[in-house]
């Protein structure tokens, strides 16, 4: 069984990254992140910005679920509030992206909060139910608002980055940009942008773990009555958890937005969204900011690999693209929890105490 | 007053349906603490085979019978490859297990028959009425609610007198004591899982009856069914039942009533109103009509 190192120390505790290896892993990683856009073609930096969305989304849901303990099927619907939030401020306002992005965030959290009292009475399965709940609500708000949202039609995003040029017309984030010899197109500045945020809310998620309040969060996961005796307020670490997880599901949302350039209400923001990320979270190790990040890259990573692995076994090559990847993720996610319960977490942990107990096997 | 009338009944007629579904939830849930999200699949499983063995040539009774313990069959399957290993989980690994496993059946569904939408084979002409005063009432309408509630008292016949009602309900109770007391809980959880299969085919076939008809969407129908499980008590039995009665009835009234005064917004009020529904409840009970509610003591 994959432990954890024995922590001896509370500075020790505290450490943003707890060993060499992790400060190994972050130079390496760091390094094929810079590198990435200019490795690799057109179609994997696509991918590459929505792994980095759903990292924010994914660290968003580890906050709720992995660190307070609260399920939620409905982080689909502080994704949608996120994306239509960012649509409507660019269609109607012309609200440059940088404003855009924490309004959206901010509407999503306030939903959040709002939600959040009812994970003080609710517990489990009934909470999950009513986050279900929440999404099918907001989906249908989304739907008869069309004055604002053009209900089923979709919503064209647009990308402001603020001022005008010498026209009058206001600036586009899709303008290429021109560093000396290098040139930057929207793909490419999209994926710097969304790398800053998603180690953003990497960094973030790793410092509500480490702080006051994840430790509190983590206290109310564990057992919500002990934490209480033990001075932790219980009702105060839920609401947090869902205003914090919410605000980078909004956060979220609004990258997939200006992603996409062009989005509806159902598909992407339906039940299945809020599986995928729950799926991800478990994936990497429920529990760990490392679990959300590495979960969220594998789950966005391998999609175009399996629509194409999908084409080669028979019966499934009769299914649509979308239903392939759907039901080689469900096969792989079935497996690897019944094989490796941390989930990647698990993998890694297996990995690295090989390498650091060689030559013996224990 | 012949409208409101024709509205009870396709309501009933659907509240029988949740009921059924519900139930299946509920059995499940208080076997083995398992929140099966694969139920629906049943559901459209249930409803699939029911088609291909009417379209073999099989009387209806026999297709019905056969139809629906395949899919207890399928059921039980699912819970000793799949949910055994799971056991001593923490829950959202048994929620996203039982997701997942449905996302499969759904492809596998898709792959076995296909996209196209099939008419349910029914004995009567499918388009029979009954006039009760002034009122129309669908034979298929009628005949969902007879079916459903001759199941619902079999079950409870079953579980109030039968050696394996009271073996279910040990298990429910506390699984290591009924396991100390030789109650075989691996057998109750197969037990268990057959008969929700047994009754989510039933739900399958009388959902597929016209006016709606057999797709691969049929089993997100069983997502409708959440608020019943949830308003009735996870854990209760005939609280869902009523719930899912009532739900039904509430919907189909919302559909008739509520929905075209209220202009854009009413638009499918009544898919999202038992969530609203189970919301406020839930706000006053927050274990549901009959659920037992969790002591916290120190």
């Amino acid at each position: 069984m994959p432990t954890r190192p024995l922590v001896t120390s509370y500075e020790q505790d505290l450490r943003l990254f707890e060993d060499r290896w992790a400060r190994a892993g972050l130079v390496l990683w760091t390094l094929v992140a810079l590198a990435w856009p200019f490795v690799v073609t057109d179609r994997w930096v696509t991918t590459a910005n929505l792994a980095l969305t759903a990292v924010v989304g994914a660290v968003g849901l580890m906050i709720l679920t992995g660190f307070a303990g609260q399920i939620s099927l409905g982080h689909a619907a502080f994704l949608a509030l996120g994306a239509y939030t960012s649509a409507i401020l660019g269609e109607q306002f012309e609200l440059p992206f940088w404003l855009a992005m924490p309004c959206a965030g901010a509407v999503a959290a306030a939903v959040g909060l709002a939600v959040g009292p009812f994970a003080l009475r609710l517990r489990g399965l009934y909470l999950a139910i009513v986050t279900l709940g929440l999404l099918f609500l907001t989906n249908h708000v989304l739907h008869s608002l069309p004055e604002l949202t053009h209900g089923v039609s979709g919503i064209p995003v647009r990308m402001y980055s603020g001022g005008t040029d010498a026209a009058g017309e206001a600036l586009r984030f899709s303008a290429p940009w021109r560093l000396g010899s290098l040139e930057l197109g929207f793909d490419e500045k999209l994926y710097f942008l969304f790398l800053a945020l998603a180690a953003g809310a990497a960094w973030l998620g790793k410092n509500v773990a480490r702080s006051n309040s994840g430790r509190a969060m983590m206290a109310v996961r564990d057992q919500d009555l002990a934490a209480s005796v033990l001075g932790v307020h219980p009702a105060r670490s839920k609401v947090l958890a869902f205003g914090v997880s919410s605000f980078l599901a909004g956060v979220a949302g609004s990258m997939f937005a200006y992603q996409q350039q062009y989005i509806t209400i159902e598909p992407p923001f339906d039940l299945n969204l809020s599986v995928q990320y729950i799926a991800m979270i478990v994936l990497g190790g429920v529990g760990t900011v490392f679990g959300a990040v590495a979960g969220a890259l594998l789950f966005v990573c391998l999609t175009p690999l399996m629509e194409t692995v999908g084409g080669w076994i028979p019966f499934v090559a009769d299914l649509s693209t979308h239903q392939r990847s759907t039901l080689m993720f469900a096969v792989v996610v079935c497996v690897l929890l019944a094989v490796e319960p941390l989930g990647l977490l698990g993998v890694w942990l297996r990995v690295k105490r090989t390498f650091a107990a060689w030559p013996f096997r224990y | 007053m012949s409208n409101l009338l024709q509205l009870c009944v396709s309501g009933l007629s659907l509240g029988t349906i949740y009921a059924l579904i519900a139930l299946g939830f509920v059995v499940i849930y208080r076997a083995s603490t398992v929140f099966n999200f694969a139920h629906g699949e049943f559901l459209s499983f249930g409803a699939f085979c029911m088609v291909s063995l009417c379209a073999a040539g099989l009387p209806w009774g026999i297709s019905l019978a056969t139809a629906m313990v395949l899919t207890g069959a399928l059921g039980a399957a699912v819970e000793r490859v799949v949910l055994r290993p799971m056991i001593g989980r923490p829950v959202f690994v048994t929620i996203i297990v039982t997701i997942f496993v449905g996302a499969i059946l759904r492809s596998a569904i898709f792959i076995a028959w296909g996209p196209q939408t099939r008419g349910m084979p029914t004995p009567w002409d499918p388009l029979t009425t009954f006039e009760v005063a002034g009122a129309s009432l669908l034979a298929n309408s009628v005949a969902a609610v007879a079916a459903g509630a001759c199941a619902l008292a079999a079950f409870f016949a079953l579980v109030r007198r039968t050696k394996l009602g009271v073996a279910m309900r040990a298990t429910a109770s506390d699984q290591e004591t009924a396991l100390a007391l030789g109650v075989p809980v691996g057998r109750v959880f197969a037990a268990t899982w057959f008969l929700a299969g047994l009754f989510a085919a039933l739900a399958g076939v009388f959902l597929g009856m016209f006016p709606r008809s057999v797709d691969t969407n049929l089993g997100f129908v069983a997502l409708r069914a959440f608020p019943a499980v949830i308003v009735g008590g996870l854990d209760s039995a005939w609280g869902t039942v009523l719930a899912g009665v009532l739900l039904g009835v509430l919907e189909v009234l919302c559909q008739g009533y509520v929905n075209p005064h209220l202009g854009e917004f009413g638009k499918n009020l009544h898919a999202v109103f038992p969530y609203v529904v189970m919301i406020l409840f839930l706000i006053v009970r927050p274990h549901g009509l009959f659920g037992t509610r969790e002591v916290e003591r120190v």
